[in-house]
């Protein structure tokens, strides 16, 4: 979509600020649990456009106090609780809490002029939900260039939202989002993870090759690897 | 050879064979094998450069080694001993180097979480730590205002702290006497409670340091020093220098061949419970045979030699034969060989302790060294040596009103409580609970008909409040309404010793890291909480709690302690991590040794340092020597010298116990036959353990140790599976009054053929993916998490059968331990419809148990039909009350 060369300045200008905006949404949605200010918006002007993007936010209705606990008790199940879907890239890729991808991500923000602060204890800046955020930030630097008629600027944005995409988020994400959203059973993350897969597909997908992306979609959809067990292999000690 | 070495191949080979053969003679180059470093530096493999070092002390199990974590961009990435550290020598186990895997456990509780649905339903709603310790001052300050309202301070005993693990060096304590509440329960008795009271009145605090290094021949009884135990590195260590160095023998009786029994000189399996058997009927030859130290005996205890062979005499080796099933003349050759070879020490832990009336069993073989003169000589069973540090100025006065939870009234002997009593006495209604606090504990797991301690925490009556502090979602924290975690053992701040060293040593516990994720460790949860109950000052809590941070609280215990503060007091710690620093370790030896290459001597014969003319000043020696000053025993009289003896109330060992006959215990160690030794011929013990790897219930999630020991079937004797068709790795049903549970069959000649064993550490129910081995279950859940260890490396689909269910109640009338060995059971193939981990348990027959177990105590019949012999007015016995004799 944003690579789409017929569009002109101020159209891809725009087309950011809204890919600006969407990455924040889907990065707010998962980075924290809906307060009453983000549940209003959902039950507001954002109901049209999310339906149409798939998220029906009617199962927001209903008393507000027993909404946000509800989804605040689904947000703890998927993300917080021991045992849920770890939303962090660490966890992922290297079966540890803030490892190295933890670094990497942080050096990210950092070179972009953002630092991680976390607002509750056991956030880290690998957190998918602030790695979305960061696309929605570059997103948004690149509208203002744009806006500014600062080419350069924004091509040279574009491209390191383009590495980041492909090289933090691009090997492991979509597929964490399948995952969470398959054991996800408030209808609303199941609806946002699996608008968020798409999204990201779609992002990759404008920015890798086919091949590439073919590789991606395999290491996505990495799952349990089964060992064949030997039942004969027995030691004196018990094991 | 060839053209360039003109030798034929014959030649050559003499040639090589014979300089090979007299290298010795032809000299030395100056070439040696590279000496391998002590540690104390790492360095990243990558980029090469130093990794920071900071010294730590370890808190996986108990042992509290000395430690140094390797940080790199802020991060734990290795572990090892501090090689300036007494106690450990530079070296940790395996459960040590894989702690700092806790720190980065994805299945870490790492934020404050409150209950949202029904307890126990998993429903959590992520709070701050802010809030967290809100919630909790609200229920505790309503707890403190209506004690005072009511003008009883006896409310402020429904507040209840249960720890299992509690190495924060009094910040406990602080809190709840803060609170105005003795309700303090700790897990002692499902651990060596009755072992400390079989030797504590006799000769201080605290249980035997042996010196392995210097000994030669150690009498192990039930002990598994080679692998867990008490001090299992630093004793492991020494008990092999022992055995190598210094040719000491090994004796070890055990029901099980565990690898310190299998790496004995000598190794017997009793039958269960009856190792004070063996050891009376040892103490017994030595007497008859005039074996003892005549002259310790009688200046050192409150016995004559003459009174102690009286006694003996029912314990022939004939006698002890029969209940123990160990030959006569083995117990009587073992009895020679440890009175006539000097030195020689025994130990024994977990073993004869953990049974109903373990404190005989404890004092019968602490007798052996007594009676021999190995008290506190090198090479013998020493007293524990270790160091205090001073508790931070104002100190909380304790509770106006003793605990029953924490006292309880029928064991006033059991001076370490008996905390498996607490859920029955609060189902019963002895004792009311508002708020609930648990710190490194896990009942629902760890104790004996843990099903009990389920029943009770999701009983939202008995208990309206319960917050746990643990990091884990263990069995227990699970049924917790607030969950306040604390950081790891690596993230926090705590003072330790521990009598591992006849060197005493003070350490440090320090974070090596910041707090991961800004975590909060628990002593400033206390701090806040503290303050957020008595914001204003006016209920007298908040002065107690007068620290910044964990750091000013730490200074305000090392910062005055006479020579560390001269050596820099807290801030040495926090470079060196242990004081003093007694010398170097040598690498070829692994003794400490002075810069001239002398080993350090530990100092021997605390008991005969002579009292000062100062100490006397004002002092009392009365007719049996004893001095006292000041109304309290300093010390005594033997051949003029003035001594301070042991730490008892006449200075000397009293293996006559007055304390004990005051509640109609034999004043003397005696042998009382269990009603497990009367089984029927068909049924077996059912004997639990720990294994080299594990904690009893902390470590599952460790990734290392999880694939080094994950199952654990029950150990059963060829015989006696071949007696009941029963094949090696068949399915099981293991059945006690109490219910059954099925598992599978390691048949092995390494276990006494009426016992079956079954190790701790595994089938959980609860503490992350990896204990619970959820993958195996449910692909969904398999994945869920993505952590790719669980997704690909886990290459076992067994997580074992937890044991604890379907043990029964019945504990130590004198120590208050639990009897883990005395539970009957029957074993047979599993029935049609049993499936491997089925675990079926009732809890009132488990509170049945609780009855019966109340007929040993003191005041029951049992007690009294068993000890006939003790001369004391039956009738009137003190009466039962909270806090007596504790």
């Amino acid at each position: 979509m944003t690579e789409c060369p017929t569009l002109t300045q101020f159209d891809a200008g725009e087309e950011c600020g809204a890919q600006a905006g969407l990455f924040a949404l889907l990065g707010r949605c998962l980075e924290a649990e809906i307060d009453e200010r983000l549940l209003t918006a959902l039950r507001g002007e954002l109901r049209e456009p999310l339906a149409e993007a798939g998220v029906d936010s009617a199962c927001l209705d209903g008393d507000i106090d027993r909404v946000l606990g509800d989804a605040a008790v689904e947000f703890a199940a998927l993300f917080v609780v021991p045992g849920a879907a770890s939303p962090y890239a660490s966890t992922f890729q290297t079966g540890a809490l803030f490892q190295e991808p933890a670094d990497r991500v942080a050096r990210w923000y950092a070179d972009n002029g953002f630092a991680f602060r976390n607002a509750h204890s056991g956030e880290f800046p690998d957190h998918v939900g602030t790695m979305l955020a960061f696309v929605g930030k570059l997103y948004e630097v690149e509208a203002t260039a744009l806006a500014e008629s600062r080419v350069e600027a924004a091509r040279e944005v574009r491209e390191r939202r383009g590495r980041f995409v492909v090289e933090e988020l691009g090997s492991w994400a979509p597929g964490w989002c399948r995952v969470a959203a398959a054991v996800a059973e408030h209808p609303f993350y199941r609806q946002v993870l699996a608008l968020t897969e798409r999204v990201l597909w779609e992002e990759l997908s404008n920015l890798v090759s086919a091949r590439r992306l073919r590789e991606l979609s395999a290491a996505n959809a990495r799952g349990p690897a089964r060992m064949p067990l030997n039942p004969d292999y027995r030691k004196a000690s018990g094991l | 050879m060839t053209k360039h070495f003109n030798v034929s191949r014959r030649g050559f080979l003499k040639l090589g064979g014979t300089t090979a053969a007299i290298a010795g003679a032809v000299g030395g180059s100056r070439l040696h094998a590279m000496e391998q470093k002590l540690g104390g530096e790492d360095f990243s493999p990558v980029t090469g450069k130093p990794r920071q070092a900071v010294p730590y002390t370890c808190m996986v199990c108990n042992i509290e080694d000395g430690g140094i974590a390797y940080v790199e961009d802020g991060r734990v990435v290795k572990l090892e001993g501090n090689p300036d550290h007494p106690g450990n020598r530079g070296k940790l186990c395996a459960k040590g180097n894989s702690g700092f895997q806790h720190v980065y456990d994805p299945d870490r509780i790492m934020t404050p979480l409150m209950r949202a649905g029904a307890r126990g339903e998993g429903k959590w709603k992520r709070i701050s730590y802010d809030e967290a310790t809100s919630i909790l001052a609200t229920k505790l300050r309503e707890v403190i205002q209506r004690s005072e309202k009511a003008g009883d301070p006896a409310i402020r005993n429904e507040i209840v702290f249960k720890w299992g693990r509690n190495r924060t060096g009094g910040a406990v304590h602080r809190f709840m006497h803060a609170m105005g509440s003795n309700a303090m329960v700790n897990h002692t008795n499902i651990c060596e409670s009755s072992k400390k009271v079989g030797l504590e009145p006799s000769w201080g605090p605290d249980i035997e340091s042996v010196d392995y290094t210097n000994t030669k021949y150690v009498l192990n009884f039930g002990s598994n020093v080679m692998e867990t135990a008490y001090f299992h590195n630093p004793n492991a260590q020494r008990l092999v220098d022992g055995m190598v160095a210094n040719k000491a023998k090994l004796v070890t009786f055990d029901p099980r061949l565990s690898n310190t029994a299998g790496r004995s000189d000598e190794w017997f399996a009793p039958f269960p419970g009856t190792d004070g058997a063996i050891a009376l009927a040892m103490a017994q030859v030595i007497m008859t045979e005039k074996l003892y130290d005549d002259a310790f005996i009688r200046n050192w205890t409150n016995v004559t030699p003459e009174r102690l062979i009286a006694h003996l005499a029912p314990y022939t080796p004939e006698f002890a034969e029969k209940e123990s099933g160990i030959a006569a003349r083995d117990i009587r050759r073992i009895a020679r060989e440890f009175a006539t070879t000097k030195p020689a020490a025994t130990f024994s832990y977990r073993g004869p302790c953990k049974h109903v009336y373990g404190s005989y069993q404890e004092a019968a073989i602490h007798m052996l060294n007594v009676i021999t003169g190995n008290v506190e000589k090198r090479g013998g069973y020493c007293l524990p040596r270790g160091m205090g540090w001073p508790q931070p100025e104002p100190k909380p006065p304790a509770g106006k009103v003793p605990s029953v939870l924490a006292a309880p009234p029928l064991y006033p002997l059991a001076s370490h409580a008996v905390s498996t009593h607490m859920p029955y006495m609060i189902m019963k209604g002895d004792a009311k609970v508002s708020v609930y606090m648990h710190y490194y504990d896990n009942p629902a797991y760890a104790y004996p008909s843990s099903h009990v301690w389920i029943d009770l925490l999701k009983n939202e009556k008995l208990l309206p409040f319960v917050v746990s502090f643990s990091c884990y979602m263990s069995e227990t924290t699970e049924l917790a309404d607030l969950i306040i975690p604390d950081v790891t053992y690596l993230e926090r701040h705590d003072p330790e010793s521990m009598p591992s060293d006849l060197r005493p040593w003070l350490g440090i516990r320090q974070p090596v890291i910041k707090p991961l994720g800004n975590t909060q460790e628990f002593r400033e949860t206390l701090i806040q909480v503290a303050h957020k109950i008595d914001s204003d000052g006016t209920l007298g809590v908040k002065k107690y709690f007068a620290f910044k941070n964990s750091e000013e609280w730490m200074r305000a215990h090392f910062d005055n302690i006479p020579g560390l503060k001269e050596d820099g007091g807290y801030d040495y710690l926090k470079k060196n991590g242990v004081w003093p620093k007694y010398g170097k370790v040598d690498p070829e030896t692994a003794k400490i040794v002075d810069k001239n290459g002398n080993e350090v001597q530990p100092e021997f014969g605390l008991y005969l340092k002579e009292l000062s003319a100062t100490d006397m000043a004002g002092a009392e020696v009365k007719p049996d020597g004893t001095i006292v000053k000041n109304g309290k025993t300093i010390g005594c009289q033997v051949n003029g010298r003035n001594h301070v003896g042991f730490g008892t109330p006449s200075a000397r060992i009293e293996l006559y116990k007055e304390s004990y006959k005051k509640y109609g215990f034999n004043p003397l160690p005696v042998y009382k036959r269990l009603p497990s030794r009367d089984k029927k011929a068909d049924e077996l013990v059912l004997t639990t353990y720990k294994v080299n790897v594990h904690t009893q219930s902390r470590t599952a999630s460790l990734k290392y140790l999880a694939e080094l020991y994950h199952k654990n079937p029950a150990w059963m004797n060829p015989k006696t599976a071949a007696a009941k068709g029963i094949a090696d790795g068949d399915l099981i049903r293991v059945t006690s009054p109490l219910g059954y549970l099925v598992t599978k069959v390691h048949v092995t000649e390494g276990i006494h053929p009426d016992v079956v064993a079954v190790s701790t550490a595994c089938g959980h129910s609860a503490y992350g993916r990896l204990a619970q081995l959820k993958h195996r279950d449910k692909d969904a859940e398999w994945a869920l998490g993505g952590d790719p260890d669980i997704t690909h490396n886990v290459w076992w689909d067994d997580k074992g059968v937890h044991p604890n269910p379907i043990v029964r109640l019945a504990v130590d009338p004198i120590g208050g331990s639990q009897g883990w060995y005395d539970t009957v059971v029957t074993v047979s193939k599993a029935q049609p419809g049993d499936k491997y981990g089925d675990v079926k348990v009732s809890v009132e027959q488990s509170m049945k148990d609780y009855e019966e177990t109340l007929r040993y105590a003191y005041t029951g019949d049992i007690h009294r039909a068993n000890h006939k012999e003790v001369d004391v007015d039956w009738d009137h016995l003190p009466k039962p009350q909270a806090g007596a004799g504790h």
